[in-house]
């Protein structure tokens, strides 16, 4: 009986090319059709820490990670015991390792899976030699997994010309071969894990990161300010050349403070600008947010959450830093934050963001987390994408002096670009006059706050406040990389005869409190769903009163993502 | 001493702007006597002398006194957080290089608060000018040590004096890459002025530290007319020679002190691709 699922563990060491036999495995399985989804576990240390390709295939699509793993391919031992219990395994699982790497270690082993001996090596290599050659064991281990799904080998030779792509044929021929003797070994265990049939159509393979980064150009962000920190290093590594070919820039600031007022003043020169980090980095910037707010100067801001407070976990993710993106700054200020609701609407949020920006003439936040950053995942490309809105740079009188910050019935008003003869304004981020002059006077302070407030309460994001599915009575409210585990959940509740409803939030602040109002109508229970301690959206949503005093909260710190199976069982 | 410091080139009788127009009227916040209205002056002087119109000049400042010299002038202008101006208004200048990018501060914010910035924007080497007014005294919070008061300074909050050795911006200037190294004195707005529209015009970074006393909280300042002096020295090229000169000076000698030829930031490429070439880098071979 062929399956139309599989879900499968690459574990070494740091460096033992897990991550690399992960990726030819999905893109291998892509390139045949199928869908798939591999996320990244890792530690601190950029060799010979922990390290796992967590992949999933399937014929269906697929986002959120699994309640267990089908296959458990050990590359080696090591590391094992620093993320064995992060790694759901049970009796069904098969644990494929080389006898010559050790016994199964105990907490693998607990999991009472099957345990398939195989020889990745040559038996009479001593264990030097095995050092030594090993970085060919990874490929051995994807060409024995890819058989054994059922991938033909020019699937995993598309992969591997890819990944390997610019790196010599020696390299690629290398890695074939070894790759084509553990697709041999398959064929010598007892083992059916074959996949149904996929439904090839025109896909993209595509990260997070690379997502926010790509709908980020889409919008028009041709301006980065940046400083390197994990997980949305990589977001900007991608991001630096494809930037440069298409005529913008990235320029790598001397720390956070730098990054973000970097982007400010690229923004003020005119060109839609962006920032990218994760929470250390967000709390540094702050205080410039604040003056985005103040001097209406449009930035977009991406977090990669990760695990905090303080340096917290680099690597792995949570949904901490919701206070932070609705609240953090002195004073009043007022901030679009959005959040992107699976991987694949990572591109269009990122787009919306720069509009949103840019038309508003304020910073927008988009808080992604590591989870949705670091996983890379087939997509079915978005047929929509959201309508271009416009910085508004032409308009109001040529008065000596320009007034930049009249107060008026719209509180939009012209920013004109630097250069333009006659409306020379000053950007100014201490209260000030209508011209942007300073001032401390009560009258204006409130004039000015209320121009930012109206902004805001002007701002309608229609259909793309977030979204909503199934009609049950029991309604789960989510955010960000926990809205594909609920929807999984509403999946399995709805084949057992108990639909509920998923209701996800794009746009976190200001809250849609219409469109919630009319996705929670009816609902007798509702969930709030979020990967923190402190149950950040909950209160938040409570005091707003965008939900009801009887909403229950489900929070937890991460890193540990929520599984479908775990917000199934709340609910029931 | 007007006009001595450099020779500019530039005949003021066929300039199209006068200082007036680089003016906006407002009055400003600070003190009577505060040498930062000599360096206003030496400011719409030195960019009527330049001679490119108010709507193509942008400056940038972070806090304090001084920083508040962009609302006092008809320009573009931004006035930003404490000490991230260089930080803005050096990428001002990469996505506009048509407009002159001057950043203008004091000595908290661009040594102290905004010091790493300074570093690097040295570094970048873009092309733009930087103008510290340096009274040696955060005025604005009432009189407390910056990074260039003397160590005996006696004041509230350091009874005795601060007893640190003070910043030397000059030779960390030359050190970390800047192209252009000038002593300015606001008593002398007309040879600032010349200094201003020189270091505009060089390529690469250009800084001018500017002597400007601050007549509330560090009256002795007012000696200082009597202690500056035209520098018998300027280096071209040579860093090392340049920071023995500036670490050899006992910080009164005005004038250019160091030129360099480093390159600048590159100006961005033309399109070479489009978001469709890049799209398809994600599509699937199917």
């Amino acid at each position: 009986m062929a399956r139309t699922s599989i879900a499968v563990v690459f574990a070494g060491s740091g460096g033992a090319g897990a991550m690399t036999a992960g990726a030819v495995l999905l893109r291998a399985a892509a390139h045949a059709g199928y869908y798939g989804l591999m996320a990244q576990l890792f530690g601190a240390q950029v060799r010979g820490g922990e390290s796992a390709a967590l992949v999933q295939i399937s014929t269906e699509p697929i986002e959120a990670q699994p309640d267990r793993y089908d296959l458990f391919v050990a590359l080696d031992w090591d590391k094992v015991e620093q993320f064995a219990a992060e790694i759901p395994l049970d009796e069904a699982t098969v644990i494929i390792a080389d006898p010559q790497a050790g016994a199964v270690p105990p907490s693998i082993a607990k999991s009472k899976g099957r345990t398939v001996p195989l020889s990745m090596n040559d038996p009479q290599a001593s264990k030097l030699e095995r050092d030594l050659r090993g970085r060919h064991v990874n490929m051995f281990a994807v060409g024995m997994v890819c058989a054994l799904i059922g991938l033909g080998a020019s699937d995993v030779q598309a992969a591997i010309d890819n990944i390997f792509a610019g790196r010599g044929k020696e390299l690629i021929a290398a890695n074939a071969k070894g790759a084509a003797l553990g697709a041999a070994a398959a064929a010598a265990l007892t083992l059916n894990l074959r996949l149904d049939a996929p439904r090839p159509a025109a896909r993209w393979l595509i990260s997070g990161n690379q997502a926010l980064a790509l709908g980020a150009l889409r919008g028009g962000v041709r301006f980065v300010g940046c400083y390197p920190i994990t997980p949305a290093t990589d977001l900007v590594e991608w991001l630096a050349p494809h930037l440069l070919k298409l005529g913008g820039r990235l320029v790598l600031g001397e720390d956070e403070l730098a990054s973000i007022n970097m982007a400010l003043g690229a923004s003020y020169g005119g060109t839609p600008a962006m920032t990218v980090t994760s929470g250390p980095g967000f709390s540094l910037m702050i205080e410039t947010l604040g003056l985005a707010v103040a001097a209406e100067i449009p930035v977009v801001l991406i977090d990669v959450m990760r695990a905090g407070p303080s340096t917290g976990i680099a690597s792995k993710t949570e949904q901490s830093d919701v206070n932070l993106a609705i609240y953090g700054a002195h004073g009043d200020a007022p901030r679009v934050v959005l959040a992107p609701m699976s991987i694949a609407d990572c591109i269009n949020t990122a787009e919306y963001a720069v509009y949103v920006a840019e038309s508003l003439q304020l910073p927008v936040i988009v808080l992604s987390d590591q989870s949705l950053g670091q996983t890379t995942t087939v997509i079915d490309p978005a047929a929509d994408r959201p309508k271009p809105l416009k910085r508004r740079i032409n308009g109001g009188q040529p008065d000596k002096p320009f007034k930049r910050y009249a107060i008026g019935s719209d509180p939009i008003t012209p920013m004109p670009l630097p250069g333009t003869p006659g409306y020379e304004w000053v950007a100014e981020g201490l209260t000030h006059n209508e011209v942007g002059l300073p001032a401390s006077g009560a009258g204006v302070h409130v004039a000015q706050i209320n121009k930012r407030a109206k902004k805001i309460r002007r701002f309608d994001p229609c259909n793309y406040w977030g979204a909503s599915w199934g009609n049950g009575d029991v309604a789960v409210l989510a955010f960000g990389s926990t809205i594909a585990p609920a929807r999984e959940a509403a999946r399995r509740l709805a084949a057992t005869g108990r639909p509920i409803r998923v209701v996800a939030l794009r746009v976190l602040s200001p809250l849609p409190m219409n469109s919630i109002a009319r996705a929670l109508n009816g609902a007798r229970r509702i969930i709030v769903v979020e990967q923190n301690h402190g149950a950040q959206l909950y209160h938040y949503l409570i005091g707003q009163k965008a939900i009801p005093p009887n909403a229950e909260s489900v929070a937890r710190p991460g890193p540990l993502p929520f599984r479908p199976s775990e917000i199934a069982s709340y609910v029931v | 001493m007007s006009g001595t410091l450099v020779d500019t080139g530039h005949d003021e009788a066929h300039c199209v702007f006068a200082a007036k127009d680089f003016s906006s009227g407002a009055h400003p916040v600070w003190c009577p006597g505060c040498g930062d209205f000599g360096v206003l002056a030496a400011l719409e002087r030195g960019l009527a002398k330049h001679g490119r119109p108010p709507n193509e000049v942008v400056l940038v400042s972070g806090i304090g006194c001084s920083s508040r010299l962009p609302g006092y002038m008809s320009c573009f202008g931004f006035h930003g957080v404490h000490g991230r101006a260089l930080a803005v208004a050096a990428e001002i200048k990469l996505v506009r290089p048509d407009l002159d990018v001057i950043s203008v501060g004091g000595d908290g914010d661009g040594y102290s608060i905004g010091g790493n910035h300074f570093i690097h924007a040295c570094r970048r080497n873009v092309d733009m000018l930087y103008v510290v007014m340096d009274n040696r005294v955060y005025g604005m919070t009432k009189g407390q040590p910056s990074p260039t008061t003397e160590p005996d300074w006696n004041c509230d909050i350091a009874p005795g004096g601060i007893g640190l050795r003070p910043f030397n911006p000059l030779s960390v200037a030359i050190a970390a890459g800047a192209n252009y190294v000038a002593r300015g004195f606001s008593g002398d707005p007309n040879g600032l002025a010349d200094l201003i529209a020189d270091g505009i015009r060089w390529p690469g970074f250009a800084f001018i530290e500017v002597l400007s006393p601050c007549v509330t909280f560090r009256p002795e300042q007012t000696e200082w007319k009597k202690m500056v002096r035209p520098s018998a020295l300027s280096v071209d090229q040579d860093r090392a020679a340049a920071t023995a000169l500036v670490l050899a000076d006992d910080g009164f000698s005005l004038g250019v002190l160091f030129r360099g030829e480093r390159a600048s930031a590159a100006p961005a490429l033309k399109p070479q691709i489009s978001l469709a070439d890049i799209e398809r880098e994600f599509a699937l071979g199917v």
